[in-house]
């Protein structure tokens, strides 16, 4: 049975093809980044300008008047270079050239970079107002995560 | 050591010392941040002088160093100040200057929406990178394109006294920035002085209240910039003793157009400037005169790799765009033709080991000598239309 073999082959690829696209599409849209905050911030919830806004060092209070601290990784490590087009959709040069400008025009302040995940989740974790990132967190780890909505519905008018 | 000397070792141990208490972070108060740059080029050129004695030799007159310290002492407010000492040929001696000492004061802050002020030195708003212009790594090349960022009028545009307004929406197709600035610029300087009136004059150019604004939009969250920048500048003349020259009046007027594509692995960035500078009643041995010139650079950056990239950019000038060639100016002051006009080649290659760390080297090929500086060729006569030059420099920042 020639065809049936055929068939069979034919199937079992595309059921695999369809398989893999579906891995990839869930893959795409579960974050593998997770924004974290001190557990002193009252939000849960903050819109992606707003998220935008206080990693480009311009919103620099959280809605209960609270000073934002934000906490950053270095520019090369993969984890910054996956929350920059993830969440932000920048590159992460651009987000320093944003910094910089502030930095050296007497016009804002840069973020405070930690060399870590490790030394993400102590920060934020020991700062009042922290605001930083990490791949995933764990229960009983003294930070919350912030959901960042969705810009697309932002738009919309909702 | 002379004053100056004591001077620039101050500023060196300020950046010193901040790097010190940056590298231990508690060593700082709450809301306190210090940060600085330094940078060392070496210059060489086949014909012509820039930033020291380069013609045919290696010149190490040009030195960048600066340090900032910042206190944000809530949201709505934060002091600033910075200290700079910039070595570049006979136009500048290093001398420290106090480049900025800005009050900023939000008085609205949202995610869609920030409204505030600055008050005190402040930086002027200027294309795409005067604001930073003295950071090596915030340029993307050694030299800035000259045609716009004409360091001989550096210190007339760079940061002047004064008030600014600034604002900052997010709307739908992108962010939009804005500053509109009054100041008193700094005018005081002889590569000011050279560019509106030709020579250092035994008077001095004394600079009136003057405007400069800026609107810049970020499509697509920055990947695409276009600002439009405006700049109303006036001055007058104070004779000397035995002054030739009457007190006229200076006008400058600017309009710059730029544009930046930022993609992952290249920037795509283009200028375009006009202005037109308005030089009257200085009497009958001046040539008193309008002349309107344009200037425009393309340039195209490239990362090779993350820590190596490159850089091509054309670069053009023109003084007055009634006489091109400069042969009617040639024809009323005997000055080069080619003194009116530039046509700048570049190419470079960057390697940043770090983020703290630049090495750079360029290629400059220029037909003119529109933006030579006045300072390191006292005489005319004695400059030469095509020139090169080569330039490296090592940088870093914290």
């Amino acid at each position: 049975m020639p065809t049936f073999r055929i068939f069979r082959n034919h199937a079992t690829r595309i059921m695999a093809h369809a398989l893999l696209g579906l891995c990839l599409f869930y893959g795409a849209n579960a974050r593998a980044v997770t924004i974290i905050v001190n557990p002193s911030v009252t939000v849960s919830s903050v819109s992606q300008n707003a998220v935008r806004s206080m990693f480009a060092m311009k919103l620099l209070q959280w809605p209960d008047g609270q000073p934002v601290r934000v906490f950053v990784l270095p520019d090369d490590n993969s984890l910054h270079k996956a929350f920059c087009k993830e969440v932000l959709d920048v590159y992460p040069y651009q987000l320093r050239q944003t910094w910089d400008r502030l930095v050296y025009s007497g016009t804002g302040q840069a973020p405070i970079e930690v060399g870590s995940e490790e030394e993400m989740l102590k920060s934020v974790a020991n700062t009042p107002g922290a605001l930083g990132y990490l791949k995933k967190t764990k229960p009983g780890e003294r930070v919350r995560t912030l959901s960042v909505g969705n810009p697309i519905r932002a738009f919309s008018g909702e | 050591m002379n004053r100056g000397e004591i001077q620039i070792g101050a500023v060196i141990l300020f950046t010193l010392a901040g790097h010190g208490m940056n590298a231990n972070a508690d060593g700082l108060p709450d809301g306190v941040q210090i940060h600085g740059f330094a940078s060392q080029a070496v210059i060489n050129t086949n014909h012509n002088n820039f930033f020291g004695n380069t013609e045919n030799k290696a010149s190490f007159d040009f030195t960048e160093l600066g340090a900032n310290i910042s206190w944000r002492l809530n949201p709505s407010l934060q002091l600033s100040a910075q200290a700079i000492s910039r070595r570049a040929g006979e136009t500048d001696n290093g001398s420290p200057r106090l480049d900025f000492a800005t009050v900023d004061y939000t008085f609205h802050a949202s995610e869609n929406a920030r409204y505030g002020v600055y008050l005190g030195k402040i930086k002027n708003p200027y294309g795409l990178y005067n604001e930073t212009r003295d950071v090596a790594s915030t340029r993307p090349s050694i030299l800035l394109p000259q045609s716009i960022y004409l360091d001989r009028i550096r210190n007339f545009v760079l940061s002047s006294p004064g008030v600014a307004i600034y604002g900052d929406n997010t709307l739908p197709i992108g962010n939009i920035s804005y500053q509109f600035s009054v100041i008193k610029p700094d005018a005081s300087d002889r590569e000011t002085e050279g560019t509106f009136l030709g020579t250092d004059r035994p008077g001095k150019i004394k600079a009136d209240s003057s405007y400069i604004g800026r609107i810049l939009l970020e499509p697509n969250n920055g990947h695409f910039k276009l600002a439009l920048t405006g700049v109303h500048m006036r001055a007058h003349y104070q004779p000397g003793i035995s002054d030739a020259l009457k007190g006229g009046n200076i006008r400058f007027d600017t309009w710059v157009l730029s544009g930046q594509y930022n993609a992952e692995n290249w920037v795509f960035t283009s200028e375009y400037a006009q202005n037109r500078i308005d030089a009257h009643s200085f009497g009958t041995f001046f040539l008193n005169r309008t002349a309107t010139g344009s200037s425009y650079y393309i340039q195209g950056a490239y990362h090779l790799t993350p820590k190596w990239s490159v850089l091509a950019r054309y670069d053009v000038t023109y003084r007055d765009n009634n006489d091109k060639d400069g042969r009617i100016f040639n024809a009323l002051t005997r000055a080069p033709t080619f003194s009116r006009f530039a046509k700048d080649m570049t190419i470079g290659l960057s390697y940043a080991p770090s983020n703290n760390w630049l090495l750079r080297g360029e290629f400059h090929h220029v037909n003119g000598t529109a933006w030579l500086p006045y300072s390191d060729n006292i005489n005319p006569a004695a400059t030469t239309q095509y020139w090169n030059m080569w330039l490296f420099q090592a940088a870093y920042r914290f």
